[in-house]
């Protein structure tokens, strides 16, 4: 591994569930003791660049964007090497980075971050998108890093119960942890900040194996004996 | 290693993970500025597609044509005799691109060249002058630095798939994509017509596929185009196949394309890279 290489944290989510915003947090939170990049995954505009870079939480020269061609699910997971190449360039170019975060262009429920390109990630879902969305679930919902449940302020205005959300999230997800967010709410931000300051550790010292989350959703089908059965195809 | 005829077929395939998606050989600024008539001229599309061939793409086969010859020959070009001075300071021709206007000019072909990882930078096999050779039929840089672009990607994943490929090539250079392609068809065996062909249909399935995604396109339809310029393509490949020469690969160009793309790069709302 290059001295310059560095944590490289993925967020995926879908459309409009808080990525762009809870990276600037991250920046925003994390830039005095941590070396930082981004590079995000623009659908049609730069507006998540533009919107990073005007936020001021880092220097705009550090956020990069990249085209998807209208496939933003393809440049996290079929096709990555725009993306990797990218990550690379801004490694070199502001070495050496601690951390660098790749925002996915929004996608549906199934994007998930191919391991070739991130070390890690997180799913970002809303309370707006619905309370039974986490337990829908789906790759990411179930085997991302860490799920975030985002915008939880809002969660009175759309009748969503987080508490409840977030159980049934945790139970989609075997032990791995979920985190109830919301910018308004320092506490929560600053598990944000803990979660992401333990994983850059970990990572660094190779404590950290990379978990695929994989396209391919946990579903259920009925069995013989009319019970249950959830899996996920390993093939 | 397969067939030569199985790894034509891969490189011809958009799902070879080597960026293909982002591109749209410039159909994205060129619907912009009205192609296809936001629908009503979807023909247009075709034409586009092989207006290309005839020009920018023919000069990519070219180029990736000799780049194979000289791997194969093993021995370098003779360097175009130079017939004038280019970087002559003062040299009236040269005066308005000067780099001596702008120490910063992108226009600056010599920077272009000392780039880290980029041709320029100590390659023994002759292809440094085919490269220059590209470079100097393409005016566009925005042109020059997406091609670069591409042939990074593709060398990326060649230099894995095939080995053989890092003896000539530095591994993550920006090296124009018809250069990486002639270099992996030496290597592979793939004959100058196979490789023209792969140019060829690569481009032409760049601008119809991203069709699908800029218009109103039937995408039954866009294959029926595609299936229509295989004339064209085949023409091209009968064109430049017998090429060895540096100083013979033609110089068509195609303006309105290197300013579509010059202004593809400011542009804010963008699917495709370029
Ligand atoms: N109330 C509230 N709004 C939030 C919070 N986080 C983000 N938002 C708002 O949610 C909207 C979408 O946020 P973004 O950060 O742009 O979401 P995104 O996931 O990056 O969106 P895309 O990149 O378009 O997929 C913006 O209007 C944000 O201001 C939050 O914690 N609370
Ligand atoms: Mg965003």
């Amino acid at each position: 591994m290059p001295e310059t290489r560095s944590f490289r944290l993925g967020v995926a989510g879908p459309v409009g569930t808080g990525k762009s915003s809870l990276i600037a947090t991250i920046c925003r939170e994390l830039a005095d003791e941590l070396r930082l990049g981004v590079i995000t995954n623009d659908i049609y505009t730069d507006e998540d660049a533009r919107l990073l870079r005007s936020a001021g939480v880092l220097d705009p020269d550090r956020i990069r964007a990249v085209e998807t061609g209208a496939c933003p699910h393809t440049a996290i997971r079929d096709d990555v090497t725009p993306n990797l190449i990218a990550v690379e360039d801004l490694e070199r170019d502001f070495a050496p980075l601690d951390v660098v975060l790749v925002e996915s262009g929004g996608d549906n429920l199934t994007a998930t971050f191919s391991p070739a390109l991130v070390d890690a990630q997180i799913f970002v879902l809303d309370v707006a998108g619905g309370g039974d969305v986490a337990r829908k679930g789906g790759p990411g919902i179930a085997r991302a890093d860490l799920l975030v449940v985002n915008k939880t302020d809002l969660a009175p205005y759309v009748e969503v119960d987080v508490d409840r959300m977030v159980k049934d999230a945790e139970a989609a997800r075997d032990g791995k942890p979920v985190l109830a967010l919301s910018r308004k709410d320092p506490a929560s931000v600053a598990k944000l900040k803990e979660w992401v300051r333990h994983m850059t550790a970990q990572v660094s010292t190779g404590d950290h194996t990379p978990v695929d989350p994989g396209p391919m959703a946990p579903h259920s089908h009925v069995g013989e004996d009319g019970s249950v059965i959830t899996h996920v195809h390993t093939h | 290693m397969g067939t030569a005829e199985l790894v034509a077929l891969m490189l011809a395939d958009g799902r070879l993970p080597t960026g293909g998606h982002t591109q749209s050989a410039g159909l994205e600024p060129a619907v912009r500025a009205g192609l296809g008539a936001d629908g009503k001229q979807l023909h247009e599309v075709q034409t586009y597609a092989r207006d290309r061939l005839r020009t920018v793409t023919r000069v990519d086969a070219a180029v990736a044509v000799v780049a194979r010859h000289v791997i194969l020959t093993g021995r370098p070009p003779e360097p175009p005799p130079s017939r004038v001075d280019w970087s002559a300071p003062g040299s009236p021709s040269r005066e308005p691109w000067s780099p001596n206007h702008n120490p910063n000019s992108r226009l600056d072909a010599t920077a272009e060249q000392a780039k880290p990882g980029g041709l320029g930078s100590g390659l023994g096999s002759g292809l440094e002058v085919v490269e220059r050779a590209w470079a100097a039929r393409v005016s566009s840089q925005v042109v020059r630095e997406a091609v670069r672009r591409q042939g990074r990607l593709l060398l990326r994943l060649a230099g894995r798939v095939w080995p053989g490929v890092g003896e000539y090539l530095p591994p993550d250079g920006e090296i124009a994509r018809p250069i990486v392609l002639g270099v992996v068809a030496a290597v592979t065996g793939l004959s100058a017509e196979q490789l023209a062909r792969v140019v060829a249909y690569d481009d032409a399935q760049t601008v119809v596929s991203a069709s699908l995604k800029l218009l109103p396109v039937d995408p039954a339809e866009a294959a029926t185009w595609l299936a229509a310029l295989h004339d064209d393509i085949e023409k091209l490949v009968a064109d430049v196949a017998p090429l060895t020469d540096v100083d013979k690969i033609p110089a068509n160009a195609a303006p309105l394309i290197d300013i579509h793309a010059q202004n593809h790069v400011t542009e804010r709302m963008r699917l495709f890279h370029a």
